[in-house]
Formats: structure tokens, sequence, C-alpha cells
């Protein structure tokens, strides 16, 4: 266990104008953990992880990653540093086949490509291993069949996991998922599990995700932090925060209308 | 080896009809048609670089074509015609102008590609319809800036002859030389996007959020890109201007641009080939068709609401002609012949 | 200062012309987030109209207030009718078809209203007869004010007053604040969106037709590209005021009028075009959202 949490909120907050989408928010996530942030619609998550990964700047407090403060960075230099993400709403890049989505990530292939027009041999073997390195990790998640197929031709499922797959290409040592179960039927879901499991091991990754499905996130998860309007209101092992009262209570209302 | 060889040889051949068979088969008009044809192309090709590829809608390149031209050409008059003089005076004629030729082309290049830079800095944090305002904006503020400059001609144009050395000429209107341009800035453009790095610019182009997400650093991609296309407009400006002899602002205002747009949106915001095809075809179309009068713009203009009704993403969207003898596939990312396995 | 003051009210003049064009400007952005480019050329159709109503009146030889009046009437129709027209033919069918080919629709337009107007009215520049006689109404010291200025602005100030009558006061004018803000959310509250936004275009095309034949009353000389440059510049004044805010059209406008005469008088009048587009540049540098404008949020 490292001294210092991989990523550390303390006192987040996010305001936009009038409106407070996160307040006070103190979260420290251990490396190599697995964990999730939950809460009804509304709660703030998105806006949380919004706020780690440069899309906004925090209005007050600190995001603290490997000890270092990355409030308000951009987002450019906060994926360099080793956080990526996958989107609620999935961003591909639709024009783009499978692979060049994931090969785009790859750290030696982003630079922009001026320098490119001299196509020396250094040039070619660095194209070759990027793209080794992009059916490797289409492979892990098992897209290579359709490295060449344009992205927006896929299935949904699959759609999702090209994303994880293109996250993974920075080698990140933090992955933030934003409701990877989505559309997902149960035995989807399960893969996911197995999936998000196998990824934390294997790429050793610390990983924080946000869903809606409880149960998803309770059998998976080992520490779960719940949100309700904007403010963390319970903060532990899955165990504990199903039955924490206020839990109960805020996600009452919207299991209703979810049902 | 021998590919670049045989390469070598085609082109050679080329510049041979172009510049020396075609000007005695050819009316003149025709010549001029077909360098007319050459600029536009490089001009749609860069464009294409930036609203296509990047994703970023300008609407200002014309200005960028100006500074090319007026750079370039301001540059002959006052410094090009000295060194072509001492050239010309070691070297045979041919090899002198052939060796002086990139020069002009490389002055204005590097002006627009100043400019550029400068424009683009501040230009591109903006979004969508502001950046195109702002684009168009800056394109006239540049025409408008040279058309005030009197050591350019100012209202009455600028003529390619400088007066410390009349007998020297400053132009360059063989179609080889033109066209060897074209091609090598096409070759440039295409490499520059469908390679690994390229994927940066349609990265940007596709979801700036996601690419930043990546770590792609959206404004200095599309700073880059900007400045390549100002770059390449600067060299359609430099040998528009050493092809005519004579240029004006009013070849750079804000309907040259929405012509440029036109090229790259009819044929397709994404696709080089499309780009080059549009302004081929819509470059020599009015000409030949000069009988039309004013129903020539007229036409053109019921052409680009059809095309946006009918057919918006233009002639070949995000594809590119397949001539199956070229190998644009060998140009794009990860087409080797056999595809490579991870071992 | 006599000067300063005769520029004051020059520049207040052409303002005011500049905000009546880009009242059309705002309004539109405001329905439909849309640069509607034509709408230049509808203020040159407004002027065009209005000379050959003004002959067809046989004002030339008998010049009167009502028929200048007569005229603005005609040619605020005709040119309102000519937005209709171009909503529903233009820019209707492209409205899911994202932000670019609407643009680009507009261009077209644009460019279309341009050389047709010069093969329908021919290239050559016209003369506006003058609908009212030229006097001098006032004069302090070397400051003039003729009629016909007073006229422009007169004219300006009440429609732009009937307008904002319209927009705070009417059904319409409220149906037209809500689908700015929120469409969908306004069409689910039973506004007739389509009909709206082709009021909208009504009503900034009339405006514009009102500016194209007051400028025909006090710069005679018109011809079929006149409407580029001005509605260039009544589209930063729009910027500049806050794209999509009414007032700020107003503000716009009235500001960039003063600062373009005074530009043009203090320093240099060859500058003068390329003031408007040194403004429209700092505005979107520093401030896109205009002097009257909110900025904007994306969701991500």
């Amino acid at each position: 266990m490292l001294a210092v949490p991989l990523l550390e909120l303390s006192n987040l907050a996010v305001r936009f104008g009038g409106l407070t989408a996160v307040a006070g928010l103190d979260l420290a996530v251990e490396a190599g953990s697995l964990a999730a942030l939950i809460g009804p619609n509304g709660a703030g998550k998105t806006t949380a992880f919004n706020a780690i990964t440069g899309v906004y700047a925090p209005s007050g407090g600190s995001v603290r990653f490997l000890g270092r403060e990355i409030g308000g960075a951009r987002p450019f230099a906060i994926a360099r540093l080793g956080i990526a993400r996958t989107f609620q709403n999935i961003r591909l890049f639709r024009g783009l086949t499978v692979l060049e989505n994931v090969v785009a990530a790859l750290a030696g292939a982003e630079r922009s490509g001026v320098r490119d027009l001299l196509r020396g041999r250094a040039w070619r073997e660095r194209e070759d291993s990027a793209r080794a390195r992009a059916v490797f990790l289409l492979e892990r998640l098992g897209l290579e069949r359709l490295a060449d197929a344009r992205a927006n031709a896929l299935a949904y499922g699959e759609q999702r996991r090209l994303e994880i797959a293109r996250a993974l290409a920075t080698g990140p040592k933090l992955l933030l998922l934003d409701e990877p179960a989505a559309g997902m039927n149960p035995a989807e879901k399960h893969a996911l599990r197995e999936l998000v499991r196998r990824l934390r091991d294997e790429f050793r990754l610390t990983i924080v995700l946000i869903d809606h499905d409880v149960q998803f996130v309770m059998n998976l998860c080992e520490r779960v932090a719940v949100l309700d309007h904007g403010e963390k209101i319970a903060d532990g092992r899955p165990e504990a925060v199903r039955r924490d009262p206020k839990v109960i209570e805020a996600y009452l209302g919207s299991e209703a209308e979810s049902a | 080896m021998r590919r670049a060889l045989v390469a070598a040889g085609l082109a050679c051949a080329a510049l041979v009809v172009l510049d020396v068979l075609l000007p005695r088969l050819l009316n003149p008009y025709y010549l001029t048609i077909a360098s007319r044809i050459g600029i536009a192309i490089i001009a749609a090709v860069s464009l294409q670089l930036v609203n296509g590829f990047t994703g970023q809608f300008s609407i200002g390149h014309a200005g960028f074509m100006a500074i090319g031209a007026y750079g370039s050409a301001a540059a002959s008059v006052y410094l090009g015609a000295g060194l072509l003089d001492g050239l010309a005076g070691v070297l045979p004629a041919p090899l002198a102008r052939a060796l002086y030729f990139p020069l002009p082309l490389l002055v204005g290049g590097l002006a627009a590609a100043a400019a550029g830079l400068l424009v683009g800095i501040p230009t591109l944090r903006l979004r969508g319809d502001y950046l195109a305002i702002a684009t168009l904006g800056f394109g006239e503020i540049i025409r408008i800036g040279i058309l005030n400059l009197d050591a350019v001609g100012g209202a009455r144009g600028f003529s390619l002859a400088s007066p410390a050395y009349p007998a020297i000429d400053l132009r360059f209107e063989g179609l080889g030389g033109i066209y060897a341009v074209v091609v090598l800035s096409v070759l440039a453009i295409a490499r520059l996007v469908h390679a690994g790095g390229g994927l940066a610019f349609r990265a940007v182009g596709e979801d700036e959020i996601a690419a930043e997400s990546i770590g792609v650093g959206a404004t200095r991609v599309k700073v880059e890109a900007f400045v390549v296309s100002s770059f390449f407009a600067g060299v359609a400006g430099a040998l528009f201007a050493l092809s005519e002899g004579y240029i004006h602002t009013n070849s750079f205002g804000f309907t040259r641009s929405f012509e440029i747009v036109v090229f790259v949106v009819l044929g397709g915001l994404g696709s080089l080939s499309g780009a080059i095809v549009a302004a081929a075809a819509l470059t020599a179309a009015p000409e030949l068709l000069r009988g039309l009068g004013e129903w020539r713009m007229i036409l053109y203009s019921l052409l680009l609401i059809a095309t946006m009704w009918l057919r918006p993403q233009g002639l070949l969207g995000r594809r590119e002609l397949s001539l199956p003898r070229w190998r644009w596939r060998s140009l794009r990312l990860g087409a080797r012949r056999a595809p490579a396995r991870a071992q | 200062m006599e000067n300063f003051l005769q520029q004051l009210l020059n520049g207040v003049a052409w303002g005011s012309i500049y905000a009546l064009i880009a009242l059309g400007f705002t309004m539109v952005y405001g329905v439909l987030k849309l640069i509607n480019f034509a709408h230049g050329e509808v203020y040159m159709v407004g002027a065009m109209t209005g000379y050959y109503a003004a002959h067809a009146l046989g004002l030339a030889r008998a010049p009167s207030l009502l028929g200048l009046a007569a005229t603005l009437a005609i040619a605020m129709t005709a040119c309102a009718l000519l937005g209709a027209l171009i909503e529903r033919v233009a820019y209707r069918p492209l409205r899911s078809a994202g932000r670019l080919a609407p643009l680009i629709t507009a261009i077209g337009v644009s460019l279309l209203l341009q050389n047709a107007g010069q093969l329908v009215f021919g290239a050559d520049p016209k003369f506006f007869p003058p609908l009212i006689e030229s006097r001098e109404v006032f004069r302090a010291g070397a400051i003039a004010v003729s009629n016909i200025q007073l006229a422009v602005l007169s004219t300006a100030m009440c429609l732009m007053a009937a307008l904002e009558f319209v927009v705070m006061r009417t059904r319409f004018g409220r149906a037209m604040r809500a689908v700015s803000y929120d469409a969908p959310a306004a069409a689910l509250m039973g506004v007739k969106v389509d009909r709206v936004i082709q009021g909208t275009f009504v009503l900034g095309s009339a405006l514009a037709a009102a500016a194209g034949v007051l400028v025909g009353l006090s710069n005679p000389k018109i011809d079929p590209l006149m409407g580029l440059l001005p509605g260039l510049k009544a589209f930063v004044a729009a910027v500049l005021g806050g794209i999509g805010s009414i007032p700020g059209a107003m503000l716009g406008g009235l500001l960039l009028g003063v600062v373009e005469t005074f530009v043009a008088g203090y320093l240099s009048s060859t500058y003068r075009d390329a003031i408007a587009f040194v403004v429209l540049v700092a505005i979107l540098l520093y401030r896109p959202s205009g002097i009257l404008g909110a900025p904007q949020l994306e969701k991500v």
C-alpha cells in the first residue's frame, strides 16, 4: 500500500453560476483498488469525474494525483499524467476504424504528424510497434476481428469495450469508467465485471467507476462512495453502504422511477 | 530503390510533356485554366486539412493566399530579380530558373504560415460559428491591410516586374513547375493526414473532448493544422502571382474564400480526392462555360444549395477515390500487404 | 468640438442602420442558432425594391413624407415575404442537419441573391430618388442636421421601439423568446415553433428592408452588391452586443456606427471597412458572448 493515496479529493466543489453540482467532496482512492462512485441521477458523479480529468476546473478544494495537485490543469495534461477515462455517452472517433481509435491513444503516435513527412526506418518501426500494441489491446478486449471496421459500425457493447481499449492505450495508472454497464443485459454485465477485474490485475490499474446499477457495483468493488445532490453521504465497504439508511433513502425515490 | 527511379523517370517525362509539348499544342487560354486548376487544388487540399480533417470551419483561406501571393511577389520584385539575374549569369538559363523557382514559393509559404500562427493561436480557442466568423474577419483584415500598402501597389494592384532589372522575367508560367508543386503539396498533405501522427488531426476533428482525454492537446493540434494549411495556401498564392504576373486584392476577398470552402464541402469534408475533383471541376467548368455569363455564379450557388439538400456529405464524404495502381492504401495506417500479427 | 458632435451624429445615424440589420441577425440566431448569411442581401433587395417602388409611385418628381412611408411599407412587405421564402426553402429542410449544412446553405443563398440581383437589377449602380427634399432643419454653429438625417434616425428609433413592443408585450414575442431559450421545451408547451421561426425571419427581413430604404434616402447610390459589407458589419454589431440579445443588437449597431465614423474621421478613411473586422476579432477573443450576452457552457 502506498503511503499517499493514488487519487485524493479534498473538499472538492464544482459550481456553475448559481448551481452547485458538487460540494465538499472528500475521497481517497488507494492504488490498486476497485472503487465506485454511485448515487441517484444528477448527484454530481460525472461532474466529479469531469473535475478530476480537467474538463471542468474545480470551483474549490483540491484534486491530488500521486500527491500532485492537478485541479484546473488541462485535460490532455492530466491524461498524460496517467488518468484515463471513458464517457457516459460514448465518445469514440466515429469516422476512424477500431484500430485507429486505439492507435490514436498510444503515446508514441500522439505527436502530430509534421515530422512524419520523411518516412525513415525509425518511423516505420514506431508505426509497426504501435500497431502491434494496439492489436494486443484489442485482443484483450475481444475486438481484434473488428480492427478495420468503422467505429460507428460496432454494436453498442463493442463500442463500450473499444472505449475502454482506447483508454488503456494511454498506459494509465488510474482508469475512470463512467457508466460502463449502461444499456447492458445481465449476461453482458457479468462479462463486464469479469473484464474489469481482469484488467485491474493484468494492467496493474486502479479503477473507479460510476454506475446506476447498485447490484453491479456491489458485486465488483471493494469500496463504494455515495453522492446525493453533490454531497457524499456514505463511503465504505459495499455491505455497509447498502445498509446505510441515508443511502436507502436517497435511492428510494429514484428506484421507484427506474423500476 | 527501383520504384524510386521509375517514379523519378516518370516525373521527368511528365515535366517535359507539360512544359514543352503542351504549350505547343494547346491554346494559351487552356494553359491558363490548367494552371488555375492546379492552384485551386492546392488551395482546396490545404483547406481540407483544417476544415475536413481537423474539423475547424475556417472561411478566411483567401487571406493566407493573399499573403503568399503578395509576399512572394514583393520578394521577387525587390530581392529575387537581382538573385535571378546573378544566377543566370553563372548558370544556363533553364537551370538558373529551375533553381530559383522554389524560392519565391517558400517565401510566400512561410509568410503565410507565420500569419497562420498569429491568427490561429487566438482564434482556434473558439468553436463552430464563432471560429468561422473570426477567420472571415481576419481574412478581410489581411486583405484590407494589403490594399493599403503602397509598396505592393495598393489599389492599383502589383505587377511582377522589377524596375531595376527590366530584362528579367519573374514569371513562371510553365505547367510542369506548377504541377510539380501541386503533386508535392498533395502528397505532403496526404502523408500528414493518413499516417500515425495524423490521427491526432482526425481525432481532434472527430471529438475534441475525447481527443484531450487520450492526451492529445487539441489546441496545439489545431494550430499545427492551421499553420500547415496556411503554408500551402501561401504556396498556392505564390504560384498564382508567379503565373499570372499581376495580382490585385480583389482576387483574395471572401468570395474566393467561399469558393474554396465550396470545393471542400462539395468534394466531401474529409476526402482529399474529393477536394481535388471538386476543385478541378469547379474551376474548369465556369471557364469553359463562360458563355453562360452571369448565370455561371447563379448555377454555382444553386449547386451548393442543392448539394446541401440532397447530399450534405458531398461527393465522396470521407472516403478517398481508390485508384488501384496508386496505392492510396499504402499511405493509410496499418494497410501493409500482410497484416502484421503481434508476436 | 463641433466636428466631434457632427461625427457623433453621423455615427449614430449609421449606427441605427447597422442596428436595424443587426436585429435580424440576432433574432434568427436566437431562435435557430444559425448565422443567416443571406440577411445582408435582404437589405439590398429592400433598397432595390424601394427604388422601383419610389419610381412607380412617381415620387421622383413629387417627394413627400407620405411617399417615404409608402416606399417603406412596400419594401418592408416585399422583403418580409422574401425572408419567409428563404426560411421555408433554404433553412427549414435542413433543420436537423447539424450546424454545418445550414451555414453553407446560408452562404449559398447569399451568393445566389447577389448574383441574381445583378442579373435582375443590372450590375450598374442606381440612384435612389430623393424621397423627401433635403433641407437643413437645425444648425448650431458648424453642425448641420438635415431633415434626412432626422428622418433616418426617427424611423429607425420608431421601428426599434415597435420591435421591442412586439418582443416584450405580445404573445408572439413571448413565443419567440421561449423558442430562443429552449426550442424543444417551447414546442412541448404548445408553441408552434415553425410559425415562430417564420415570423422571426419576417420581422428581421422587414427591418433590414427599412434599413435599405433609409440608406437609399441618405446615400442614394445603390447596387446589387451593396449588401455584402453592411451585412457583415451588422453581423459584427450583433456579436458585439451579444448575439441573440435584441437590446444587444441595438447597442452593438450604434456603437459600431459611432466607432467606425470616428476612426474614419479622425484616423484614416481607407481603414474604415477594416474597423468592423478588428472589432469582431477583438470581441471574439476577449468576450465572445458580447456586451450584453451570457456565456455558454457545454455539457460533457
